[in-house]
Protein backbone atom coordinates (compact mmCIF):
# COMPACT_ATOMS: atom_id res chain seq x y z
CA UNK A 1 0.00 0.00 0.00
CA UNK A 2 2.85 2.30 0.97
CA UNK A 3 4.66 1.37 -2.21
CA UNK A 4 1.58 2.17 -4.33
CA UNK A 5 1.19 5.57 -2.65
CA UNK A 6 4.87 6.36 -3.12
CA UNK A 7 4.72 5.37 -6.81
CA UNK A 8 1.56 7.43 -7.37
CA UNK A 9 3.17 10.51 -5.76
CA UNK A 10 6.24 9.92 -7.90
CA UNK A 11 3.97 9.71 -10.99
CA UNK A 12 2.25 13.00 -10.11
CA UNK A 13 5.59 14.77 -9.59
CA UNK A 14 6.75 13.32 -12.93
CA UNK A 15 3.70 14.85 -14.62
CA UNK A 16 4.28 18.29 -13.12
CA UNK A 17 8.06 18.22 -13.64
CA UNK A 18 7.48 18.67 -17.40
CA UNK A 19 9.36 15.49 -18.30
CA UNK A 20 10.02 15.83 -22.05
CA UNK A 21 9.75 12.10 -22.82
CA UNK A 22 6.47 11.73 -20.95
CA UNK A 23 4.86 14.75 -22.62
CA UNK A 24 6.12 13.65 -26.05
CA UNK A 25 4.30 10.32 -25.55
CA UNK A 26 1.13 12.17 -24.50
CA UNK A 27 1.38 14.52 -27.50
CA UNK A 28 1.86 11.66 -29.98
CA UNK A 29 -1.06 9.77 -28.49
CA UNK A 30 -3.51 12.67 -28.74
CA UNK A 31 -2.28 13.74 -32.19
CA UNK A 32 -2.74 10.27 -33.70
CA UNK A 33 -6.13 9.57 -32.11
CA UNK A 34 -7.51 13.04 -32.92
CA UNK A 35 -6.39 12.73 -36.56
CA UNK A 36 -8.00 9.28 -36.82
CA UNK A 37 -11.31 10.48 -35.35
CA UNK A 38 -11.40 13.58 -37.56
CA UNK A 39 -10.85 11.48 -40.69
CA UNK A 40 -13.34 8.74 -39.74
CA UNK A 41 -16.04 11.06 -38.35
CA UNK A 42 -17.65 12.53 -41.47
CA UNK A 43 -17.95 9.36 -43.63
CA UNK A 44 -19.04 7.31 -40.59
CA UNK A 45 -21.79 9.76 -39.62
CA UNK A 46 -23.00 9.95 -43.23
CA UNK A 47 -23.07 6.15 -43.40
CA UNK A 48 -24.91 5.95 -40.05
CA UNK A 49 -27.44 8.47 -41.37
CA UNK A 50 -27.90 6.52 -44.64
CA UNK A 51 -28.40 3.26 -42.76
CA UNK A 52 -30.99 4.94 -40.53
CA UNK A 53 -33.14 6.65 -43.15
CA UNK A 54 -32.41 5.28 -46.63
CA UNK A 55 -34.14 2.20 -47.93
CA UNK A 56 -31.94 -0.01 -50.07
CA UNK A 57 -31.40 -3.75 -50.51
CA UNK A 58 -29.00 -5.22 -47.97
CA UNK A 59 -29.43 -2.38 -45.47
CA UNK A 60 -30.06 -4.73 -42.55
CA UNK A 61 -27.05 -6.83 -43.49
CA UNK A 62 -24.84 -3.72 -43.46
CA UNK A 63 -26.17 -2.79 -40.00
CA UNK A 64 -25.41 -6.30 -38.71
CA UNK A 65 -21.90 -6.20 -40.19
CA UNK A 66 -21.07 -2.90 -38.47
CA UNK A 67 -22.55 -4.11 -35.19
CA UNK A 68 -20.43 -7.28 -35.44
CA UNK A 69 -17.29 -5.26 -36.17
CA UNK A 70 -17.66 -3.61 -32.75
CA UNK A 71 -16.52 -6.85 -31.17
CA UNK A 72 -13.39 -7.33 -33.32
CA UNK A 73 -10.29 -7.17 -31.05
CA UNK A 74 -7.74 -4.43 -31.71
CA UNK A 75 -4.99 -7.02 -32.25
CA UNK A 76 -6.95 -8.60 -35.09
CA UNK A 77 -7.32 -5.18 -36.75
CA UNK A 78 -3.60 -4.61 -36.12
CA UNK A 79 -2.70 -8.00 -37.58
CA UNK A 80 -4.82 -7.47 -40.71
CA UNK A 81 -3.31 -4.06 -41.39
CA UNK A 82 0.18 -5.38 -40.56
CA UNK A 83 -0.22 -7.99 -43.32
CA UNK A 84 -1.53 -5.36 -45.75
CA UNK A 85 1.24 -2.84 -44.95
CA UNK A 86 4.16 -5.26 -44.50
CA UNK A 87 6.78 -5.45 -47.23
CA UNK A 88 5.16 -8.50 -48.85
CA UNK A 89 1.65 -7.06 -48.48
CA UNK A 90 -0.40 -5.30 -51.18
CA UNK A 91 0.52 -1.83 -49.82
CA UNK A 92 4.10 -2.76 -48.84
CA UNK A 93 5.59 -0.33 -51.37
CA UNK A 94 4.16 2.61 -49.46
CA UNK A 95 6.51 1.79 -46.53
CA UNK A 96 3.97 2.83 -43.93
CA UNK A 97 4.59 0.14 -41.34
CA UNK A 98 5.97 1.40 -37.99
CA UNK A 99 4.91 4.96 -38.75
CA UNK A 100 2.31 7.31 -37.29
CA UNK A 101 0.33 7.01 -40.55
CA UNK A 102 0.00 3.25 -39.99
CA UNK A 103 -1.21 3.92 -36.45
CA UNK A 104 -3.75 6.44 -37.75
CA UNK A 105 -4.99 3.86 -40.28
CA UNK A 106 -5.34 1.27 -37.52
CA UNK A 107 -7.26 3.67 -35.30
CA UNK A 108 -9.54 4.69 -38.19
CA UNK A 109 -10.31 0.99 -38.75
CA UNK A 110 -11.10 0.60 -35.06
CA UNK A 111 -13.20 3.76 -34.63
CA UNK A 112 -15.16 3.55 -37.89
CA UNK A 113 -17.55 0.71 -36.91
CA UNK A 114 -18.18 2.32 -33.50
CA UNK A 115 -19.00 5.65 -35.12
CA UNK A 116 -21.25 4.04 -37.76
CA UNK A 117 -23.14 1.78 -35.34
CA UNK A 118 -23.63 4.46 -32.68
CA UNK A 119 -24.51 7.28 -35.08
CA UNK A 120 -26.98 4.93 -36.79
CA UNK A 121 -28.62 4.31 -33.40
CA UNK A 122 -28.62 8.06 -32.69
CA UNK A 123 -30.29 8.89 -36.02
CA UNK A 124 -32.81 6.10 -35.56
CA UNK A 125 -33.76 7.49 -32.16
CA UNK A 126 -35.07 10.62 -33.90
CA UNK A 127 -37.64 8.53 -35.86
CA UNK A 128 -38.53 8.97 -39.52
CA UNK A 129 -41.07 11.75 -38.78
CA UNK A 130 -38.18 13.99 -37.75
CA UNK A 131 -36.45 13.50 -41.10
CA UNK A 132 -39.69 14.04 -43.05
CA UNK A 133 -40.39 17.22 -41.07
CA UNK A 134 -36.85 18.47 -41.58
CA UNK A 135 -37.15 17.80 -45.33
CA UNK A 136 -40.44 19.69 -45.42
CA UNK A 137 -39.01 22.70 -43.61
CA UNK A 138 -35.51 22.89 -45.07
CA UNK A 139 -34.72 24.29 -48.49
CA UNK A 140 -32.50 21.36 -49.49
CA UNK A 141 -31.47 17.90 -48.18
CA UNK A 142 -28.19 19.27 -46.75
CA UNK A 143 -30.02 21.82 -44.56
CA UNK A 144 -32.39 19.04 -43.44
CA UNK A 145 -29.36 16.89 -42.58
CA UNK A 146 -27.98 19.64 -40.33
CA UNK A 147 -31.35 20.01 -38.59
CA UNK A 148 -31.32 16.26 -37.84
CA UNK A 149 -27.65 16.42 -36.78
CA UNK A 150 -28.60 19.03 -34.19
CA UNK A 151 -31.56 16.91 -33.08
CA UNK A 152 -29.38 13.87 -32.36
CA UNK A 153 -26.26 15.78 -31.29
CA UNK A 154 -25.97 14.11 -27.88
CA UNK A 155 -26.07 10.65 -29.45
CA UNK A 156 -23.42 11.74 -31.96
CA UNK A 157 -21.20 13.23 -29.22
CA UNK A 158 -21.61 9.96 -27.34
CA UNK A 159 -20.47 8.07 -30.44
CA UNK A 160 -17.42 10.32 -30.81
CA UNK A 161 -16.50 9.91 -27.13
CA UNK A 162 -16.89 6.13 -27.24
CA UNK A 163 -14.77 5.88 -30.39
CA UNK A 164 -12.12 8.26 -29.03
CA UNK A 165 -11.99 6.40 -25.73
CA UNK A 166 -11.55 3.10 -27.55
CA UNK A 167 -8.71 4.20 -29.84
CA UNK A 168 -6.69 6.30 -27.42
CA UNK A 169 -6.55 3.42 -24.94
CA UNK A 170 -5.99 0.51 -27.35
CA UNK A 171 -2.62 -1.18 -27.26
CA UNK A 172 -2.81 -4.09 -29.72
CA UNK A 173 -3.02 -2.28 -33.07
CA UNK A 174 -0.71 0.57 -31.97
CA UNK A 175 1.99 -1.88 -30.86
CA UNK A 176 1.81 -3.93 -34.08
CA UNK A 177 1.53 -1.05 -36.54
CA UNK A 178 3.62 1.58 -34.74
CA UNK A 179 6.33 -0.55 -33.18
CA UNK A 180 6.58 1.56 -29.99
CA UNK A 181 9.42 3.79 -31.26
CA UNK A 182 10.33 6.59 -28.83
CA UNK A 183 9.42 10.10 -30.02
CA UNK A 184 7.78 8.64 -33.11
CA UNK A 185 5.19 5.95 -32.49
CA UNK A 186 5.24 5.44 -28.73
CA UNK A 187 1.82 6.43 -27.42
CA UNK A 188 0.23 6.23 -23.95
CA UNK A 189 -1.00 2.58 -23.98
CA UNK A 190 2.17 1.15 -25.58
CA UNK A 191 4.32 3.13 -23.12
CA UNK A 192 2.26 1.89 -20.16
CA UNK A 193 2.64 -1.72 -21.36
CA UNK A 194 6.40 -1.31 -21.83
CA UNK A 195 7.09 0.52 -18.54
CA UNK A 196 5.02 -2.01 -16.61
CA UNK A 197 6.98 -4.92 -18.16
CA UNK A 198 10.18 -3.14 -17.05
CA UNK A 199 8.84 -2.70 -13.51
CA UNK A 200 8.82 1.14 -13.89
CA UNK A 201 5.38 1.83 -12.52
CA UNK A 202 5.71 5.59 -11.95
CA UNK A 203 5.60 6.57 -15.62
CA UNK A 204 2.84 4.01 -16.27
CA UNK A 205 0.72 5.47 -13.48
CA UNK A 206 1.41 9.04 -14.68
CA UNK A 207 0.17 8.11 -18.17
CA UNK A 208 -2.77 6.24 -16.64
CA UNK A 209 -3.71 9.41 -14.74
CA UNK A 210 -3.75 11.30 -18.05
CA UNK A 211 -6.06 8.70 -19.65
CA UNK A 212 -8.43 8.61 -16.68
CA UNK A 213 -8.48 12.44 -16.46
CA UNK A 214 -9.26 12.67 -20.17
CA UNK A 215 -12.11 10.14 -19.84
CA UNK A 216 -13.48 12.07 -16.85
CA UNK A 217 -13.21 15.43 -18.65
CA UNK A 218 -14.92 14.17 -21.84
CA UNK A 219 -17.73 12.48 -19.90
CA UNK A 220 -18.29 15.60 -17.79
CA UNK A 221 -18.36 17.74 -20.95
CA UNK A 222 -21.04 15.52 -22.47
CA UNK A 223 -23.10 15.57 -19.28
CA UNK A 224 -22.79 19.35 -19.12
CA UNK A 225 -24.00 19.69 -22.71
CA UNK A 226 -26.87 17.27 -22.06
CA UNK A 227 -27.80 19.27 -18.98
CA UNK A 228 -27.93 22.48 -21.01
CA UNK A 229 -30.08 20.84 -23.65
CA UNK A 230 -32.55 19.13 -21.35
CA UNK A 231 -36.23 19.83 -21.64
CA UNK A 232 -37.57 22.45 -19.27
CA UNK A 233 -41.14 22.29 -18.05
CA UNK A 234 -41.82 25.96 -18.40
CA UNK B 1 -37.76 23.31 -66.39
CA UNK B 2 -38.23 22.17 -62.80
CA UNK B 3 -36.01 24.99 -61.56
CA UNK B 4 -38.11 27.53 -63.42
CA UNK B 5 -41.25 26.18 -61.81
CA UNK B 6 -39.87 26.06 -58.28
CA UNK B 7 -39.55 29.82 -57.97
CA UNK B 8 -43.16 30.37 -58.82
CA UNK B 9 -46.01 29.33 -56.50
CA UNK B 10 -48.74 27.56 -58.39
CA UNK B 11 -52.45 28.19 -58.08
CA UNK B 12 -53.47 24.84 -59.48
CA UNK B 13 -51.91 21.40 -59.26
CA UNK B 14 -53.24 18.14 -60.52
CA UNK B 15 -52.05 14.69 -59.56
CA UNK B 16 -53.30 12.16 -62.07
CA UNK B 17 -52.95 8.45 -62.75
CA UNK B 18 -51.67 7.77 -59.24
CA UNK B 19 -50.94 4.09 -58.86
CA UNK B 20 -49.53 2.52 -55.76
CA UNK B 21 -49.40 -1.04 -54.57
CA UNK B 22 -47.42 -2.96 -52.00
CA UNK B 23 -46.11 -6.34 -53.07
CA UNK B 24 -43.08 -6.85 -50.84
CA UNK B 25 -43.03 -8.52 -47.50
CA UNK B 26 -40.06 -8.42 -45.14
CA UNK B 27 -38.98 -11.80 -43.90
CA UNK B 28 -36.06 -11.39 -41.46
CA UNK B 29 -33.11 -10.14 -43.50
CA UNK B 30 -34.78 -10.89 -46.80
CA UNK B 31 -37.55 -9.24 -48.77
CA UNK B 32 -39.86 -11.60 -50.59
CA UNK B 33 -42.56 -10.76 -53.06
CA UNK B 34 -46.13 -11.45 -52.04
CA UNK B 35 -49.51 -10.82 -53.62
CA UNK B 36 -49.84 -7.12 -54.50
CA UNK B 37 -52.14 -5.02 -52.35
CA UNK B 38 -53.47 -2.18 -54.47
CA UNK B 39 -53.68 1.13 -52.61
CA UNK B 40 -54.41 3.45 -55.55
CA UNK B 41 -55.62 2.46 -58.95
CA UNK B 42 -55.47 5.38 -61.40
CA UNK B 43 -56.52 7.91 -58.74
CA UNK B 44 -56.78 11.62 -59.64
CA UNK B 45 -56.93 14.74 -57.50
CA UNK B 46 -56.93 18.46 -58.28
CA UNK B 47 -55.92 21.10 -55.73
CA UNK B 48 -56.62 24.79 -56.30
CA UNK B 49 -55.29 27.82 -54.46
CA UNK B 50 -57.67 29.08 -51.77
CA UNK B 51 -59.69 25.88 -51.86
CA UNK B 52 -60.03 23.40 -49.02
CA UNK B 53 -60.54 19.76 -49.94
CA UNK B 54 -61.55 17.28 -47.27
CA UNK B 55 -60.42 13.72 -47.90
CA UNK B 56 -62.42 11.07 -46.11
CA UNK B 57 -62.37 7.30 -46.11
CA UNK B 58 -62.36 4.36 -43.78
CA UNK B 59 -59.31 3.36 -41.75
CA UNK B 60 -56.64 1.86 -43.98
CA UNK B 61 -58.17 3.28 -47.16
CA UNK B 62 -54.91 5.13 -47.94
CA UNK B 63 -55.61 8.72 -46.90
CA UNK B 64 -52.24 9.21 -45.22
CA UNK B 65 -50.50 7.34 -48.05
CA UNK B 66 -52.06 9.71 -50.61
CA UNK B 67 -50.93 12.73 -48.58
CA UNK B 68 -47.40 11.33 -48.34
CA UNK B 69 -47.30 10.77 -52.12
CA UNK B 70 -48.52 14.31 -52.81
CA UNK B 71 -45.94 15.65 -50.33
CA UNK B 72 -43.15 13.87 -52.23
CA UNK B 73 -42.26 11.69 -49.24
CA UNK B 74 -43.55 8.38 -50.62
CA UNK B 75 -42.85 7.27 -54.16
CA UNK B 76 -45.87 6.06 -56.14
CA UNK B 77 -45.60 3.31 -58.77
CA UNK B 78 -46.51 6.01 -61.25
CA UNK B 79 -48.16 9.44 -61.20
CA UNK B 80 -48.29 12.56 -63.36
CA UNK B 81 -48.19 16.04 -61.90
CA UNK B 82 -49.60 18.97 -63.86
CA UNK B 83 -49.13 22.60 -62.89
CA UNK B 84 -50.49 25.11 -65.39
CA UNK B 85 -49.67 23.66 -68.79
CA UNK B 86 -46.62 21.66 -67.63
CA UNK B 87 -46.89 17.92 -67.04
CA UNK B 88 -44.13 16.16 -65.17
CA UNK B 89 -43.57 12.68 -63.82
CA UNK B 90 -43.55 12.33 -60.01
CA UNK B 91 -39.77 11.85 -60.02
CA UNK B 92 -39.08 14.97 -62.07
CA UNK B 93 -41.57 17.05 -60.10
CA UNK B 94 -40.22 15.91 -56.73
CA UNK B 95 -38.03 18.98 -56.18
CA UNK B 96 -40.91 21.27 -57.06
CA UNK B 97 -43.24 19.34 -54.75
CA UNK B 98 -40.77 19.47 -51.87
CA UNK B 99 -40.61 23.26 -52.11
CA UNK B 100 -44.25 24.03 -52.74
CA UNK B 101 -46.09 21.35 -50.77
CA UNK B 102 -46.00 21.04 -47.00
CA UNK B 103 -47.23 18.03 -45.07
CA UNK B 104 -48.26 18.20 -41.42
CA UNK B 105 -48.48 15.00 -39.41
CA UNK B 106 -51.37 14.18 -37.11
CA UNK B 107 -48.92 14.71 -34.26
CA UNK B 108 -46.42 17.21 -35.67
CA UNK B 109 -42.80 16.47 -34.80
CA UNK B 110 -41.23 19.15 -32.64
CA UNK B 111 -37.46 19.52 -32.69
CA UNK B 112 -35.39 19.89 -29.56
CA UNK B 113 -35.37 23.54 -28.50
CA UNK B 114 -37.81 26.38 -27.99
CA UNK B 115 -40.89 27.17 -30.07
CA UNK B 116 -38.93 30.07 -31.59
CA UNK B 117 -36.12 27.69 -32.59
CA UNK B 118 -38.66 25.39 -34.28
CA UNK B 119 -40.05 28.34 -36.24
CA UNK B 120 -36.53 29.37 -37.31
CA UNK B 121 -36.18 26.09 -39.19
CA UNK B 122 -38.98 27.20 -41.52
CA UNK B 123 -37.00 30.29 -42.56
CA UNK B 124 -34.51 28.43 -44.76
CA UNK B 125 -31.39 29.57 -42.91
CA UNK B 126 -32.32 33.28 -42.98
CA UNK B 127 -32.95 33.30 -39.25
CA UNK B 128 -30.37 35.91 -38.27
CA UNK B 129 -31.75 38.94 -40.12
CA UNK B 130 -33.96 41.47 -38.33
CA UNK B 131 -36.63 40.79 -40.95
CA UNK B 132 -36.65 37.13 -39.91
CA UNK B 133 -36.98 38.04 -36.23
CA UNK B 134 -40.01 40.16 -37.13
CA UNK B 135 -41.45 37.31 -39.18
CA UNK B 136 -41.12 34.90 -36.24
CA UNK B 137 -42.71 37.40 -33.88
CA UNK B 138 -45.60 37.83 -36.28
CA UNK B 139 -45.97 34.07 -36.75
CA UNK B 140 -46.07 33.58 -32.97
CA UNK B 141 -48.75 36.24 -32.69
CA UNK B 142 -50.64 34.79 -35.66
CA UNK B 143 -50.78 31.35 -34.01
CA UNK B 144 -51.46 32.84 -30.54
CA UNK B 145 -48.23 31.36 -29.20
CA UNK B 146 -46.47 34.52 -27.99
CA UNK B 147 -46.57 33.32 -24.38
CA UNK B 148 -44.96 30.02 -25.45
CA UNK B 149 -42.09 31.50 -27.50
CA UNK B 150 -39.33 30.33 -25.16
CA UNK B 151 -40.97 27.10 -24.01
CA UNK B 152 -39.44 23.82 -25.09
CA UNK B 153 -41.51 22.68 -28.09
CA UNK B 154 -41.41 19.07 -26.88
CA UNK B 155 -43.42 20.10 -23.78
CA UNK B 156 -46.37 21.51 -25.72
CA UNK B 157 -49.84 19.98 -25.83
CA UNK B 158 -51.19 18.37 -29.02
CA UNK B 159 -53.17 21.49 -29.93
CA UNK B 160 -50.21 23.79 -29.36
CA UNK B 161 -47.94 21.54 -31.42
CA UNK B 162 -50.42 21.71 -34.28
CA UNK B 163 -50.41 25.52 -34.00
CA UNK B 164 -46.58 25.59 -34.06
CA UNK B 165 -46.65 23.42 -37.18
CA UNK B 166 -49.21 25.76 -38.76
CA UNK B 167 -47.05 28.75 -37.83
CA UNK B 168 -44.10 27.02 -39.56
CA UNK B 169 -46.30 26.60 -42.62
CA UNK B 170 -47.28 30.27 -42.35
CA UNK B 171 -43.60 31.22 -42.51
CA UNK B 172 -42.76 28.71 -45.23
CA UNK B 173 -45.71 29.84 -47.39
CA UNK B 174 -46.30 26.63 -49.36
CA UNK B 175 -48.73 26.59 -52.27
CA UNK B 176 -50.31 23.40 -50.94
CA UNK B 177 -50.77 22.44 -47.31
CA UNK B 178 -51.56 18.82 -46.47
CA UNK B 179 -52.94 18.01 -43.04
CA UNK B 180 -53.36 14.53 -41.64
CA UNK B 181 -56.12 14.44 -39.01
CA UNK B 182 -55.25 17.94 -37.76
CA UNK B 183 -57.91 18.03 -35.04
CA UNK B 184 -57.69 14.43 -33.78
CA UNK B 185 -57.76 14.15 -29.97
CA UNK B 186 -58.30 17.89 -29.52
CA UNK B 187 -60.75 19.65 -27.25
CA UNK B 188 -63.29 22.07 -28.66
CA UNK B 189 -61.22 25.21 -28.03
CA UNK B 190 -58.08 23.79 -29.71
CA UNK B 191 -60.18 22.54 -32.62
CA UNK B 192 -61.73 25.94 -33.16
CA UNK B 193 -58.32 27.63 -32.92
CA UNK B 194 -56.91 25.22 -35.53
CA UNK B 195 -59.87 25.72 -37.85
CA UNK B 196 -59.54 29.51 -37.54
CA UNK B 197 -55.90 29.25 -38.63
CA UNK B 198 -56.85 27.02 -41.56
CA UNK B 199 -59.33 29.68 -42.73
CA UNK B 200 -56.47 32.19 -42.73
CA UNK B 201 -54.49 29.91 -45.05
CA UNK B 202 -57.46 29.78 -47.39
CA UNK B 203 -57.70 33.57 -47.39
CA UNK B 204 -54.03 33.70 -48.29
CA UNK B 205 -54.65 31.50 -51.33
CA UNK B 206 -53.10 28.26 -50.07
CA UNK B 207 -54.63 25.02 -51.33
CA UNK B 208 -55.60 22.82 -48.38
CA UNK B 209 -56.04 19.07 -48.40
CA UNK B 210 -57.23 17.66 -45.09
CA UNK B 211 -57.47 13.94 -44.38
CA UNK B 212 -59.93 13.46 -41.55
CA UNK B 213 -62.80 11.45 -40.19
CA UNK B 214 -64.26 14.47 -38.43
CA UNK B 215 -66.30 15.81 -41.33
CA UNK B 216 -68.45 18.06 -39.17
CA UNK B 217 -65.43 19.86 -37.71
CA UNK B 218 -64.41 21.24 -41.09
CA UNK B 219 -67.82 22.34 -42.21
CA UNK B 220 -66.80 26.02 -42.32
CA UNK B 221 -63.44 25.43 -43.99
CA UNK B 222 -64.32 22.73 -46.51
CA UNK B 223 -65.13 23.51 -50.16
CA UNK B 224 -65.14 19.99 -51.52
CA UNK B 225 -65.35 16.54 -50.01
CA UNK B 226 -63.64 13.51 -51.50
CA UNK B 227 -64.04 9.87 -50.59
CA UNK B 228 -61.19 7.43 -50.94
CA UNK B 229 -62.49 3.94 -51.52
CA UNK B 230 -60.98 0.84 -53.14
CA UNK B 231 -58.06 2.81 -54.57
CA UNK B 232 -60.25 5.42 -56.27
CA UNK B 233 -61.10 8.98 -55.30
CA UNK B 234 -64.74 10.04 -55.59
CA UNK B 235 -66.11 13.57 -55.25
CA UNK B 236 -69.07 13.18 -52.95
CA UNK B 237 -69.97 16.64 -51.79
CA UNK B 238 -69.24 20.33 -51.65
CA UNK B 239 -70.19 23.32 -49.58
CA UNK B 240 -73.61 23.54 -51.19
CA UNK B 241 -74.80 19.93 -51.25
CA UNK B 242 -73.42 19.33 -47.78
CA UNK B 243 -72.04 16.00 -46.68
CA UNK B 244 -75.11 13.79 -46.73
CA UNK B 245 -73.76 11.68 -49.58
CA UNK B 246 -71.10 10.26 -47.34
CA UNK B 247 -72.59 7.16 -45.70
CA UNK B 248 -70.10 6.96 -42.82
CA UNK B 249 -70.78 10.52 -41.72
CA UNK B 250 -74.53 9.94 -41.93
CA UNK B 251 -74.14 7.03 -39.57
CA UNK B 252 -72.00 9.11 -37.25
CA UNK B 253 -74.53 11.93 -37.24
CA UNK B 254 -77.32 9.51 -36.43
Amino acid sequence: MGSLLTTTLEAISLLFSGDAELWSIIGISFRISTTAILIAMIPAILLGFTLAYANFPGRRIFISIFNSLLAVPAVVVGLTLYIVLSRQGPLGEWKLLFSQTAMVLGQIALSFPILVAMSHTAFQSAEIRAWDTARTLAKNPLSAFFIIMREVRFGLFGALLAAYGRIIAEVGASMMLGGNILNSTRNIPTAIAMETSKGEFAQGIALGIILVSMAFFLTMSLQYMQGRGKISND
Amino acid sequence: MTKMLTNKPFMHIQFSHINKSYCKKRCGFFIKKSQAKVIFNDANIVLKGGQCVLLTGSNGSGKSTLLRIIAGILKPDCATITTGSKSLSWKKANKLIRQQVMYLYQEPYMFDGSVTRNLEYALNGKKFSSHSVNQITRALKWANLEHRADTSAKCLSGGERQRVALAQAWLKQPSVLLLDEPTANMDKASRQATEALLLKFKERGTALLIASHDVKHFHQTMDKQLLLENGHIFEIGDKTNNISLFPHSSKRQA
